[in-house]
């Protein structure tokens, strides 16, 4: 098959490289106006003091996780291509590739995190106190939960996702240059041992930077949860930027209407899964109904936290779900672009309601000092991602399934 | 026309003809050849291919099916059947507390709601699917041509049926020949009979008729009546070489063949039915019609007539109390009279043995009386005050330890009581060892003495710190 490219229209767009301080700068900006928020306007005009850094803590976890997620997303995505020898996503899959590669340059924004249990406070992590709060998180503190051990599986959860990533990198930029289908093949067989690898950091991840904010609650699927949730706003964010890239020009030949068309299967079989998953955690809990457990939920459902824990429901599976379920919509550009929106929006919403409620009441300074945080990740993200992207080809233009994705189409139903 | 004709057996018929069929040997082939028949605005088309064909649908122009469609129409039509269905049961037909969940819809009913909108989606999709595609068929006139046998093997079929509105005999085959097919054949209808053949038949009919004895046989026994025996096909089974209770038998000389205990010998379990330790009282100094009378309780009901006079209560007078109605009660408590132990076990009470057996009585009247009782022993316990919190009206209060009625009761009848249970108190034998119950008496005595000590009971050295005590209370 012939596969005669242009070497233009997969490189990123000039425009976007000019923006690129741009984002930047609004992205500090935007952190910087939220942390005002959070440290002045909040105490000053809703009067309570105390929670203003309790608050800041929160919601910039939050939003780090949140940006985090794209980039866990797409790792685990090349992974499971290539354990899967999958052929249809040879085109778009040099994107995910340069997502992932953004998992080292996210960890220094972990740096706060870390920074903040080391000067004792445990404004975010509560275990960090000097005297524990209640005697199940002390026994917790001996063994698990205590900052050294903490750094050190933070930085080993980093340490692991920038190696994985790396490694398909680079065999995948090698295969540019000499196009040898061996590079293929070695990736397939080393896909399996570290998606294991990667399914048991992620989770502990999830547990040690997430769940242990709550750290006397525990849930055995919230690693399961966190992934979810990632993958469907990886999809999410995947057909954001593809939409964009042909919107200036960009890997119009590349990404056709049967590449959309997966991408929004994905993201409605994610927008499924989360809600499975999300369910799954709920209904054992509320069944047994001990409150060891149910607290947790109760946190999120008083202080007008209720709406946006029942509006989850809503936004985060019921219209979604009903939007994305014909595949008119799922190939049909515009359509695909706002529910891609929409889900980034359900995701931000979801890390909001999975580590906000911890730090007090939704009132409404912290929170839009929340949202600005939120912006600000997403420019940080942006920025990010086009730093990482220029000067690499946005098509692995050698691998050897590329016709595959060109040649592929789903059958009409 | 008017005029009947015979119809002769042997006149030839052009078979039906159903359209044209073109073979090609690859895939490349079959979709140029596909898609100038659909550009022709052919749409009554089919395509059989060895493998699935990537892009055959749109070369077909094969319109996409609304299957998807009925199917979601049937998911929702699960979810609300679902929902409906436990809103009604659990909600308003049938209220019933399950581990104290609310009634109706919880989340509880979602996984009933998520399966039965599968279900209904699955059903609907195969349903659908075979309705849609006019199955079951048990032939198509494709069929008829030997080579579309190499359909499923290595070759190409495109086929154009009659049925088509734009259909032409002649210039649909002009079509199909300019596609260049290895080869191209009219579809006919087979010729072959299309009635079995009379062995098969005659084979199946006799099949199900040999199948109809049995039920025949079944219904025939059922309606008809014999007095003939029944039919034991186990004989040894029926008729086992054994007796049972109350049969007589040949065997032993008085003809029982249950056997009466042999002289000397203690059986099992009978050991504890004549020692006072088991029993809280003395079997041995039942006289013959004690142990007739006495065994019983007294019901309540014979007592309210005055004219009866409690034998009962007359036999042992040993324990007036027992006569007095209980406080506060309608009608008085069935009185149970016999030679009651009124010491207490000496291993209970032995020196060194006392204090742990105190411990131990506490530990258990805390965990096994208390709830009713209370932990003083008032009557008061917990389930006590909740039932009367209830105020349903038919509770009945808990004995307290500490009126004249119990307190003159003697120990073997306490320990009784705890072995036998009394009113509502059930029998607490299975939670207590006989030691454990008498260490239990051991302590309600213990509790019944310490609401009626006087000075002297306390022992001298510890007057002192009690009058302090005293005296402290009302400044607290």
């Amino acid at each position: 098959m012939n596969l005669n490219y242009e070497k233009a229209s997969i490189e990123l767009p000039a425009s976007w490289k000019a923006l690129t301080p741009v984002l930047a700068f609004a992205g500090v900006s935007c952190l910087i106006v939220g942390a005002f928020c959070f440290l002045f306007l909040a105490p000053s005009v809703e009067g309570d003091k105390t929670l203003a850094f309790r608050y800041l803590t929160h919601s910039y976890l939050a939003n780090f996780i949140y940006i985090l997620t794209f980039a866990i997303g797409a790792l685990f995505f090349i992974l499971i291509q290539f354990l899967t020898r999958a052929g249809w996503s040879s085109s778009i899959r040099r994107l995910a590739e340069i997502m992932m590669m953004m998992i080292p340059y996210l960890s220094v924004l972990f740096v706060p995190v870390l920074a903040l249990l080391f000067v004792n406070s445990a404004e975010l992590y509560e275990w960090n106190a000097k005297e524990a709060p209640n005697s199940v998180i002390a026994a917790k503190t001996k063994v698990f939960l205590f900052k050294e051990f903490f750094a050190i599986r933070s930085v080993l959860y980093f340490a692991i996702w920038t190696m994985i990533a790396t490694w398909f990198f680079r065999i995948s930029r090698a295969q540019d240059e000499s196009g040898d289908t061996d590079l293929s093949l070695v990736r397939q067989k080393w896909a399996g041992p570290m998606i294991m690898l990667f399914a048991l950091t992620l989770s502990f991840a999830a547990f040690d930077w997430v769940m242990s904010i709550d750290a006397d609650w525990y849930s055995t699927i919230f690693g399961v949860y966190l992934f979810a949730g990632s993958m469907m706003a990886f999809f999410g964010m995947m057909v954001i930027i593809s939409i964009s890239l042909q919107n200036a020009g960009k890997m119009q030949k590349w990404i056709t209407v049967e590449h959309f068309h997966d991408m929004g299967k994905f993201m409605f079989g994610f927008v499924m899964f989360w809600s499975y998953i999300a369910f799954s955690q709920l209904v054992l809990i509320w069944y047994a109904n001990i409150p060891e457990e149910t607290f947790w939920y109760d946190v999120r459902l008083k202080d007008n936290w209720q709406y946006l824990s029942y509006g989850l429901i809503a936004f985060h599976f019921a219209i979604p779900f009903l939007g994305l379920i014909s595949r008119h919509v799922r190939r049909h550009r515009t359509g695909l672009l706002f529910w891609s929106i929409w889900i980034l929006v359900a995701h931000w919403l979801d890390m909001t309601f999975l580590i906000l409620p911890n730090a007090g009441p939704a009132t409404t300074f912290p929170l839009i000092g929340h949202l600005f945080g939120g912006v600000g990740m997403l420019c940080i993200f942006a920025a990010l991602f086009i730093l990482r992207a220029s000067g690499v080809p946005l098509v692995a233009m050698r691998d050897p399934r590329l016709p595959e994705a060109m040649k592929y189409a789903n059958p009409i139903l | 026309m008017s005029e009947h004709k015979p119809r002769k057996s042997n006149e030839v018929k052009m078979p039906k003809a159903f359209g044209w069929m073109a073979e090609y040997a690859d895939e490349q082939n079959l979709l140029v050849a596909a898609r100038k028949v659909r550009d022709s605005g052919y749409t009554q088309t089919d395509a059989f291919t060895p493998f699935p064909v990537h892009g055959i649908d749109e070369a077909l122009g094969i319109k996409p099916t609304i299957l998807p469609f009925i199917v979601l129409c049937a998911g929702f039509t699960g979810l609300i059947t679902a929902l409906l269905m436990q809103w009604w049961t659990n909600g308003v037909d049938y209220k019933y507390i399950i581990s104290g969940k609310p009634f109706g819809i919880t989340p509880a009913s979602i996984p009933v709601a998520f399966e039965l909108t599968i279900l209904f989606s699955a059903f609907t999709t195969f349903l659908g699917m075979i309705f849609l595609n006019k199955l079951p068929r048990f032939s198509n006139p494709v069929f008829t041509n030997p080579r579309f046998d190499r359909a499923t093997d290595d070759r190409f079929f495109l086929y154009v049926n009659a049925a088509d509105k734009y259909y032409n005999r002649e210039s649909v085959k002009e079509l199909l020949a300019g596609t260049h097919p290895d080869s191209l054949d009219e579809v006919l209808d087979d010729s072959t009979p299309s009635t079995l053949p009379r062995p098969i038949v005659l084979g199946a009919l006799l099949l199900v008729l040999t199948g109809l004895i049995p039920a025949m046989i079944v219904l025939n026994m059922r309606a008809s009546f014999s007095t003939l025996p029944r039919l034991h096909v186990f004989f040894d089974m029926d008729f086992q070489p054994k007796k049972k209770a109350q049969q007589t038998t040949t065997v032993f000389a008085d003809g029982r063949s249950m056997r009466p205990q042999v002289k000397g010998t203690v059986g099992r379990g009978q050991l504890t039915e004549q020692d006072p330790f088991y029993l809280g009282y003395d079997p041995s100094k039942l006289s013959a019609d004690d142990a007739f009378t006495n065994v019983k309780y007294v019901s309540a009901n014979a007592s309210q007539d005055p004219a009866s006079k409690d034998p009962a209560s007359t036999a042992v007078p040993a324990t007036p109390a027992q006569t007095a109605p209980p406080q506060g009660a309608a009608t008085p408590a069935p009185v149970l009279n016999l030679p009651w132990v009124d010491k207490l076990p000496a291993s209970i009470v032995e020196e060194g043995n006392i204090e742990a057996n105190m411990k131990l009585g506490k530990l258990k009247f805390e965990t096994y009386c208390a709830a009713c009782h209370g932990y003083g022993g008032f009557g008061d316990g917990l389930v006590h005050k909740r039932a009367d919190a209830l105020a349903q009206g038919y509770w009945l209060p808990p004995t307290s330890m500490h009126i004249d009625r119990v307190r003159a009761q003697p120990v073997g009848q306490i320990f009784h009581t705890i072995t036998k249970g009394q009113g509502k108190m059930s029998s607490y034998a299975s939670s207590l060892n006989p030691a454990e119950r008498w260490a239990v008496v051991l302590y309600v005595k213990a509790l019944q003495r310490s609401r009626n000590a006087n000075i002297e009971d306390v022992p001298v050295d510890s007057r002192s710190a009690l009058d302090n005590e005293l005296n402290a209370e009302p400044t607290k």
